[in-house]
């Protein structure tokens, strides 16, 4: 360990640790642009520059590594480093740089999409100059390049920090990026014949601290400051990574990961982020839907709860044995928690599985080839999980009706297996169907049960490593779209049962029963960075 | 007056220079042989340090003690690096020895392997110079077939490879960590330092880096002893030293002197004078990147110390002579243009400085300067200045800063009169 002093702050540090970090921790701002904390460090942009005792020149934080001194050589008897942040000769190379970095910059604010978020803008409000002395044409430079599918590049606001660069060699390991020509001309290219076209290229715009990268699917969508957001959980995989849901007006205008060191760092896949576009495309209802005739019809709640009560009639009690029930790993414990509660009321105990839906392989990354969010938390519910992309007919086999929540079986399916689920579900008595969207699956159900989509609802969902983390509500929804715990109170409590109240806290405490490893974790440890669960396997 | 040396230009003039048996003829690798056989590399890099030999790249870093940085033992694969990028402006000594007595300079390298008990090294060849970089290709094939290279060197049990590489014609890879990049194929682009290259250096191994004037000198050394070339010329950084003079002198050329000589001495003496016997107006005495001096400021010796007494440096001792004919804002003009086309564009104040101060200094030769260009000029270079990853930065705003102090009238009278005053005048040689 090392004692330093911090303009008039004596902290202690580890050797060896970047000065930047050491500043950043103690809350002593330090401004940067190349630094990045899962990247190497390269000392490009010079913003970081401080004074250090001792040393001729202004040395970049970044770079520069904390080190003790033999205990004779210790500055003023006792600090192994003596380190000014925010002197005048500071301030003045503070500025200095920002005026660098600005000089050719076009200051296109008004039509930039980082304005809001810009770095360069809240440096230049606390480190710059106010007026420019650059009296002359700026250099011009590639605009609008398509330089992967997800991303445009705009030559003219970079300021060739070379994070983009460094992700796609260092994180992604695929090395699409370089820089191209030299000097002041000098830009972001990708090589001959290739695309930034990796699975995590969008990363690069959310590491880009200036609109240099901007991501073509949020693009001229909206103003940052417009936004409101909400901490949720990417449904994609069994990573489910910590991310922000921004929206305007109801609408998911783009995902972005927030960083958390036990889950996914700072990064998120291309497909978990542009769920952003999907949801755009799907059918999406908000009251429930009987199919009366061939003609699905609306209903609302109250009516539809009637239609449902009687339709499920002839499977309670020893007609139980005709209906199977198909959970999900998309559900939230919470969700999980209230599908047990009908299961006991139907079955008298737990019955049904929840597929394990996989695609593909994991990579390297993030990336995990089980496809649900919360298969880990149905094991730890004690839900019995299906073989790895286990046929679902076999589940259905002799069934005259099926309860599919959060499934889209026949949408999922390979084609031999969707055509047998097609006429399984079409031949059946009751197909009842809950979920977000309109799904293949849910063009053959005769109820359909409209939940809220993972943004409008709140829920716990424990990822493949044990680590328990809550989905907070990004989105509204629309008062007869519900989750699935408020539907099931709902129903239950028409039916007499004695059921906890239709929100989210209430089911989190039948959760809490029921998982030992949530016992002693509040709602405050679930965020934001979610916790791992004691004797999570 | 002192006389013209024929130490590191022994063998130029003579009908094949080049050859490996001409070369052996005038005694050439009998310092190899010694070494090889009667010393230990211990004492070849005693002597060396004991010669005080200097750098002649520009920083004028002790080589000896350079040497020493690098881990000893076997136990690492480790390299040596010719720098032969020579390329900034005024400075044409390099290409001499390189065209002219390559062996000198491969000797000086397998010397300095002996010493560190290197693996190998890469000599880094400006692309600009094709045929130097043919010559010595032959030079080092020729050492091969004398067992001058290779395994087992002359019987002794070292092993030594030189790898000839060219480089593409950047001026950034004359800087070493540069230029070990654009070696391994990369980016010209200086490396953050540390990790230096004794440490971190060619392929992530120890490197050791120096020009190739310093390496010719290694055979020198040796043959007569580091106390010898300690005797040589300025006691501070001693031995030969090849001036490059060049600009407005009647006989511009390299010049072999004992370092410390007089830069008057120089001109006036040895370079003939003023072309057109004019009067002088400036000097630039170490290469483009160092400060500019006054006719009245050359009454100092060509090496650090007595350029210090000027603020100025020996560099790579490239004397560039300007007459009263020259305007002073068109010649950094001439520069700064130089710098902001040849800044590699890594780190901000050298990619976006060197372009502004570029076109601050073009708007005042144009007669478009305003009040206040001469001190914004000044601040861009003050704040560019030691602020950069590598000396690229500083070399192109000493230079600019030292005009400004030194013919501040002249860029001041660019800006009250509104044109160049110099405008009737031609330049005869480019600067």
């Amino acid at each position: 360990m090392a004692l330093i002093r911090i303009d008039d702050r004596e902290i202690e540090a580890k050797d060896g640790d970047s000065l930047l970090r050491v500043c950043l921790n103690h809350g002593i701002p330090v401004p940067y642009y190349c630094w990045h904390p899962a990247l190497s460090v390269v000392g490009q942009c010079r913003m970081c520059l401080v004074g250090v005792k001792g040393a001729p020149k202004p040395l970049t934080a970044c770079s520069t590594l904390v080190s003790s001194l033999p205990p004779d050589k210790k500055i003023d008897g006792k600090y192994d480093m003596v380190v000014d942040t925010k002197s005048p000769a500071v301030k003045k190379d503070q500025r200095g740089i920002m005026e660098f970095l600005l000089l050719n910059h076009p200051l296109d604010c008004p039509i930039c999409d980082q304005a809001g978020e810009c770095e360069l803008q809240e440096y230049s409000y606390t480190y710059g100059h106010s007026a420019s002395r650059f009296e002359f044409e700026k250099e011009h430079a590639p605009k609008r390049v398509d330089i992967g599918p997800h991303v445009v590049y705009d030559a003219e606001r970079c300021i060739k920090c070379t994070r983009c660069i460094r992700f796609c060699n260092e994180i992604t390991g695929t090395g699409e990026l370089t820089l191209v020509e030299r000097g002041v001309h000098t830009y972001v290219g990708s090589f001959p014949g290739r695309d930034l076209d990796n699975d995590y290229s969008v990363c690069t715009v959310d590491i880009c601290p200036v609109g240099a990268l901007t991501s073509r699917e949020f693009r001229f969508k909206q103003r940052v400051w417009f936004l409101t957001s909400g901490n949720s959980v990417c449904q994609d995989c069994a990573r489910g990574c910590s991310v922000r849901v921004d929206t305007y007006k109801g609408e998911v205008l783009r995902l972005v990961p927030r960083d958390n060191p036990q889950v996914n760092g700072p990064w998120m896949c291309d497909y978990g982020r542009l769920v952003s576009e999907r949801l755009k495309e799907m059918n999406v209802v908000a009251q429930p839907k009987v199919a009366a005739g061939g003609r699905p019809q609306s209903l609302p709640w109250s009516a539809f709860a009637k239609v449902l009560d009687d339709r499920m009639a002839p499977f309670k009690g020893d007609g139980a044995k005709d209906l199977a029930l198909l959970w999900s790993g998309r559900m939230t414990l919470e969700e999980m928690a209230a599908a047990k509660r009908l299961s006991a009321a139907f079955f008298g105990g737990l019955a049904g599985a929840a597929p394990k839906v996989c695609h593909g392989g994991d990579d390297n990354v993030l990336i995990r080839k089980e496809r649900r969010p919360n298969l880990k938390g149905a094991a730890l519910m004690g839900i019995p999980v299906t073989e790895e992309n286990a046929p679902i007919s076999e589940l259905l086999k002799g069934k005259r009706a099926v309860l599919i929540v959060r499934e889209d079986v026949v949408g999922d399916a390979e084609y031999a297996e969707k055509e047998s689920l097609k006429k399984t579900l079409g031949t059946m008595d009751l197909v009842i169907v809950a979920d977000y969207a309109l799904t293949e699956t849910a063009a053959l159900a005769h109820l359909f049960i409209p939940l809220a989509g993972w943004h409008e609802m709140e829920g716990t969902v424990v990822n493949f490593q044990g680590v328990a983390q809550k989905m907070a509500r990004a989105v509204v929804p629309p008062r007869d779209r519900k989750t699935f715990y408020e539907a099931v109170s709902l129903l239950l409590k028409a039916a007499g049962a004695e059921v906890p109240e239709p929100t989210f806290l209430a089911w989190h405490a039948e959760v809490k029963a029921a998982v030992p490893g949530l016992k002693n974790v509040t709602i405050r440890d679930l965020l934001p960075n979610g916790v791992k669960l004691g004797g999570a396997p | 007056m002192a006389e013209i040396l024929k130490l590191l230009t022994r063998n130029m003039g003579h009908a094949n220079s080049t050859n490996v048996d001409a070369y052996m003829a005038s005694g050439g690798y009998d310092p190899l042989l010694t070494a090889l056989h009667k010393m230990s590399p211990e004492q070849v890099l005693n002597e060396v340090k004991a010669s005080n030999l200097k750098g002649r790249g520009g920083a004028g870093f002790p080589a000896g003690l350079k040497w020493s940085f690098l881990p000893k033992g076997k136990e690492k694969v480790k390299y040596l690096v010719c720098n032969a990028d020579e390329s900034e402006p005024g400075t044409f000594k390099d290409r001499l020895l390189i065209e002219n007595d390559p062996h000198a300079v491969l000797e000086g390298i397998i010397l300095a392997g002996f010493a560190t008990q290197s693996a190998g090294c890469f000599f880094y060849i400006r692309g600009e110079m094709p045929q130097g970089a043919r010559i010595f290709q032959r030079a080092v094939d020729q050492a091969y077939e004398r067992g001058f290279l290779g395994r087992n060197i002359l019987g002794s049990g070292f092993d030594f490879d030189v790898y000839v590489s060219r480089g593409a014609g950047a001026y950034i890879c004359g800087e070493e960590t540069a230029l070990m990049n654009s070696l391994e194929g990369k980016r010209g682009e200086p490396r953050l330092k540390p990790p230096f290259p004794a440490g971190y250096g060619v392929y992530g191994q120890p490197s050791n880096i120096n020009n190739v004037e310093t390496y010719a000198n290694v055979p020198l050394i040796v043959k007569n002893g580091g106390a010898w070339y300690a005797g040589i010329g300025a006691p501070s950084a001693p031995g030969p030293r090849l001036y490059g003079i060049s600009g407005h002198v009647k006989k511009p050329g390299v010049y072999e002197l004992p370092s410390g000589v007089s830069l008057r001495e120089l001109i006036y003496e040895h370079a003939g004078g003023i072309l057109g016997d004019r009067p002088l107006k400036a000097v630039i005495p170490g290469g483009s990147s160092v400060p500019v001096l006054r006719a009245d400021q050359i009454d100092v010796g060509m090496d650090p110390d007595g350029l210090k007494t000027v603020g100025s440096m020996v560099g790579s001792a490239g004397v560039i002579v300007m007459n009263d004919t020259v305007c002073m804002v068109r010649a950094i003009l001439n520069l700064a243009q130089f710098y902001a086309h040849e800044s590699c564009g890594q780190c901000t104040p050298c990619r976006e400085g060197t372009v502004w101060m570029r076109k601050i200094i073009a708007r005042i030769e144009a007669g478009e300067g305003r009040p206040g260009d001469v001190d914004l000029l000044d601040e861009v270079a003050g704040n560019i200045m030691g602020r950069t990853i590598c000396p690229l930065g500083d070399a192109a705003a000493m230079p600019v800063q030292s005009f400004v102090k030194q013919f501040r009238a002249e860029f001041e009278a660019h800006i009250t009169e509104g044109r160049c005053p110099m405008a009737h005048t031609r330049m005869t040689v480019a600067v």
